[in-house]
Order: structure tokens, then sequence, then C-alpha cells
């Protein structure tokens, strides 16, 4: 344990020199370490590589009879635009409003978790990080559960006497869908914006304190500067996985709640449309991309003012 | 002021605590109620769901080809991704954060997509959809853990000891075996451990991968689908035990902090 302790202790030392070949020992100098990626490249370029690229080159073909047929159309990117904008735009409302609450309720309780629950700091972190457990389907169900007609909620309600009548739009709503991805999210989303909050001293914002700055003026200029790529990383995470999602809006969104995650899958199900789900998914990730760009160019124009 | 804010910081965790778990205890709770519905009253304890998918042969069968696939991407991934947490720890960074983010992008794109474009291309080459493309397939989403986890170890790794084996006379192998390997044992272990919980609790691309049968995922997909099943819950605690005892011993066996 203490010569573990005395190897991290001295890991920057040894970091520094890592760039002197000596040290890399010999026969490992450029030939090994290309070989040892090898495996994991192949990987990389034979499952994800070739069949991405192969998906994207069918996003220009078309489909005549339930067969696709080899074309250079932008047609599928134009039908894709059309008639799926209105869902496009709605699941990037969803998700960015579920990234959103994630992101700030994952800094709220990473705060204060990290500078203001004294010797309960880990007993809260250990809770959040078991929470990262159970599968994404239990929670899904779970939350059916509690959100039904005959749910949980409904029932605790009727017995505390706020209601009279169960509520039926709980379940089955955008705000379900929210609820629940915000759930599956969070701690997902407490890792990096934790971690980011861990670099910072209490002792630091003591100081500032010290020198007179308001609680406000202490988040603004002390710590959200260092929790920004944390920050970024939880909303990135969460948006992307908020907006690709169609197993949640299908059984807790109901009717009301179609997401753009919903075509494409049903593109490749019962409508047997390659083109236009491959179309749509591509579409979807290019919008995705542009979004994060914004979002981490207006955290660094935030940062700066 | 002070009591005030102190109140409502307590207020504050203890709400995003009861958010947090409450819906995981409901699903333990009432996998052990006797009532159908899963509400109050529960109708008092019972382990007749435990008793009801024990005995159904579909969960049998859903268990083994879980417990293939994931050993499987597990180890390969473990064998595969330590290599490359090794090969990058020894490249210039130039190239290194480049290819982090490379191999990071399948866990970064929507699984939907992945799992799609994943089944489109085995169609098309005409591979049969089996077990084997799920475990081919979950590689993708398990190695990016087991590269960075490595990665990050090897960073602060004294290949000082190493070479002082090479130079009393040991073959590279040998000096591997007897002095890198056990130094750096805790973390692979916990590496492979991560990797096997997320594969077991992968549903989206090995829904699309999976050309008969099920995983235990898949199968409560499906019952998700049909009932609103108490069975769920005796399953969903069984996997909740499962994934976090290799977690726990993950964590025990890589001294995490924090």
């Amino acid at each position: 344990m203490s010569e573990t302790g005395i190897r991290e202790a001295a890991a920057p030392a040894l970091r520094s020199r890592r760039g002197d070949s000596h040290e890399r020992g010999p026969g490992f100098r450029s030939l090994g370490p290309c070989l040892m990626l090898l495996p994991a490249l192949a990987v990389f370029v034979g499952l994800f590589v070739a069949p991405m690229a192969y998906f994207f080159v069918i996003s220009f073909w078309r489909v005549r009879i339930r067969k696709i047929i080899p074309d250079l159309t932008l047609d599928n990117y134009v039908t894709a635009f059309e008639k799926y904008l209105e869902v496009g735009v709605f699941t990037f409302s969803i998700a960015f409003t579920i990234a959103l609450i994630t992101t700030l309720l994952s800094f709220a309780f990473a705060y204060v978790v990290r500078f203001r629950s004294g010797r309960w700091e880990t007993a809260l972190l250990l809770t959040s990080l078991f929470t990262l457990f159970g599968g994404y389907l239990m929670k899904i169900y779970a939350w059916k559960t509690i959100l039904g007609v005959e749910g949980m909620l409904n029932t605790l309600f009727i017995y505390v006497g706020v209601l009279d009548e169960p509520l039926t739009a709980l379940l089955y709503s955008p705000g379900a869908v929210v609820v629940t991805l915000v759930h599956f999210l969070f701690p997902l989303a407490l890792l990096p914006v934790y971690a980011s909050l861990r670099s910072i001293e209490p002792i630091a914002l003591e100081a500032a304190r010290d020198l007179g700055a308001s609680p406000w003026r202490v988040i603004v200029d002390v710590v959200l500067p260092q929790a920004r790529p944390g920050l970024f990383a939880a909303f990135a995470f969460s948006f992307l996985i908020a907006a690709g999602d169609y197993i949640t809006p299908r059984y807790i969104g109901g009717p009301d709640t179609v997401m753009i995650g919903n075509f494409i899958q049903s593109a490749f199900g019962l409508r047997f449309d390659w083109p236009l789900g491959a179309a749509m998914s591509f579409s979807i990730i290019t919008a995705c991309v542009l979004l994060l760009v914004l979002v981490n160019l207006s955290l660094r124009a935030l940062g700066r003012q | 002021m002070t009591r005030i804010s102190h109140a409502l910081i307590g207020l504050f965790n203890a709400a995003m605590v009861v958010f947090m778990v409450t819906p995981l205890a409901l699903v333990v709770l009432f996998s052990f109620g006797r009532s159908k519905l899963t509400n109050f009253p529960m109708g008092g304890f019972s382990t007749v769901w435990y008793e009801s998918i024990f005995g159904d042969p579909e969960f049998w069968g859903a268990f083994w080809n879980s417990l293939i696939v994931a050993g499987s991407a597990c180890s390969i991934s473990t064998v595969v991704g330590t290599l490359a947490g090794f090969a990058l720890a020894r490249l210039p960074g130039r190239i290194v954060g480049m290819t982090i983010l490379c191999l990071c992008l399948p866990i970064m794109l929507p699984a939907l997509v992945v799992g799609i474009a994943l089944l489109v291309f085995y169609v098309s080459v005409g591979t049969p959809l089996s077990l084997a493309t799920v475990i081919a397939s979950h590689l993708l989403i398990t190695q990016p853990f087991v590269i960075l986890i490595v990665y990050a170890r090897m960073l602060g790794f004294d290949y000082r000891v190493v070479e002082s084996a090479r130079d009393l006379g040991a073959t590279p192998w040998q000096a591997f075996r007897t002095v890198t390997l056990p130094i750096i044992r805790p973390t692979i272990i916990g590496a492979a451990l991560i990797a096997l919980a997320i594969s077991l609790d992968e549903v989206i691309i090995t829904f699309f991968t999976l050309g008969g049968g099920n995983t235990i995922p898949t199968l409560v997909f499906g019952m998700l689908r049909r009932t609103l099943g108490p069975q769920i819950n005796a399953i969903g605690t069984l996997l909740l035990l499962l994934t976090l005892t290799s977690t726990a011993v993950a964590l025990v066996l890589t001294r995490y902090r924090g």
C-alpha cells in the first residue's frame, strides 16, 4: 500500500521524463506499440468504421419494391428534412431540456457534496454511484410503475388527500420521459462534473469569500471556470443519449412523445426503408455535433465575460 | 442564516437521494411482494416471482446466453484493450489524443445508430446473426473503457523496474509476466469487471445483432412490451446484485479512491 503511495507520489516526476526513450525499455521503441494497438484498431475499423461507412453509402441509395438499389441520390435527406424536421426539432428540444436539467442538477449536487456536506461527502457520492447500476430497462420499468394511473405516485397523492381522482397525465407524457431520462443520466453526468470539482480546493473558495466575494461570484469566478470541461462532458453525454433514445419515449412517452429514434427504428422494422433510416441517422448525428459545438462555444464565451 | 442554509442543503441532499434511490428500491422491494400490481399494499412477503423465473426455461436460456456473451466480450476486450492501453502510454501525445477519441466514438454515438449500422453490415456481408455477432458488437463498446483505464494506469508506470528485469537477463515475456503484470493486475481485473458489467446491461445493440433467443436484457425488453409482470422486478434485482457485486470487486481490486 505504502509502496503504491510512493510510486503514485512520484508519478508526475516520472511522467515528465517519459519523453526519454531510455525509460520506455528496449525493443518497444516504435514498432512494438503499433503492433499492440493493432487488435483494438482492427475491432474499431472492422466493426465501426466499415459498418458506418457502408451505412453512410446506403443513405444515398433508394428502395424499390422492398429492395435497396445502389444510387447516388439526395432524396432520402430531402425526405428526412421535409417529413421529419418537426420530429427532429421536438427531439432536440426535449433532449436539450433533459441535458440542461441533468447538467444543472449534477452541478448543484456535486457542488453541495464537494464543498458543503462535510462528513457526508463519501456517503452521498457512493449512493449516487450505486444508482449507476440497476440497468436502463429496470429504470424505465420502475418509473412506469411509479407514474402509472394505478401507480405509486397517484396512490400516494390520494392517500395524503392531495387528489381525489388519479392523474392520468403523469405517465405517457413528455414530462415522464424527461423525469425518467434525467434519473437515468444523472449518475453518469455526475462523474465528470464531480471529477472536475475535485481539483478545486475548498480553501480557494474560502479565500475568495474572505476577500469579499458573494456566494454567487465565488461560483461564477472560482468554481465554474474549473468545472467547464466536466460540465460540457456531462451535457454532451446526456444530450447524445437523450437525442438517440427510442425505448424511453416508446414505453414512457405515449403517443404524444414520438422522437426521431422511433422513426429511425421503424424505418428498419416495419417500413423497410434502410436508405431513409440511414439518412435520418446521419442527419441527427450531424445536427447533434453542430449543437454541441455551439454549446461549447457559448460556454467558452460565458467563461470569458 | 447559516442554520437556514444548512437546513436547505440537508433538504436538497435528502431530496436528491430519494429521487435517485426510490425507483431502484421499489424494484427490489416489490420483487419480494405477493401482489401482482407493483403498488401498495404489497400483500405480504413472498418469493413467488423468483420461483416463477427460476422455473422458466426461457429465463435460463437468456441467462446462459448473457453469461456467454458477457464472458467472451469481457475476456476479449480485456486482452485487446490492455494491449492498446500499453501501446498508447508509450506513443507520443499528439497521436494518443486522436486515437483515444476515435476509439471512444462507438460509445458516444447513439446505440440505436451503431446497432442498426452493425445489423445492416452483417446482413450485407452475409454473416448470420448469432451470439458471435453480439459478442463482436459488444467489443466495440467495452474496449474503450478497458483502454481508458489501462492507459491511465500506464501513464504513471515506472518502466525502470521492467528495465532492471531485462538487464538481469529476463526475456521481454518473462519481464512482463513476473514484473509488469503483478504490478498492474488490479487495474486489469478492474477494467475487465467494468467491461463485464457494461456487456451484461447492454440492450439496444444486442437487440439488433442477436439472431434468435434472448439475453437477460432483451428478455426484460420483451417482457416490458408484453406485460407489467412482477417477474421483471425479480430479474432486475438479480441483475442489480450481479453488476453491483462485480463492480464492488472491481473497486476493491483497483483500490479506487473517489
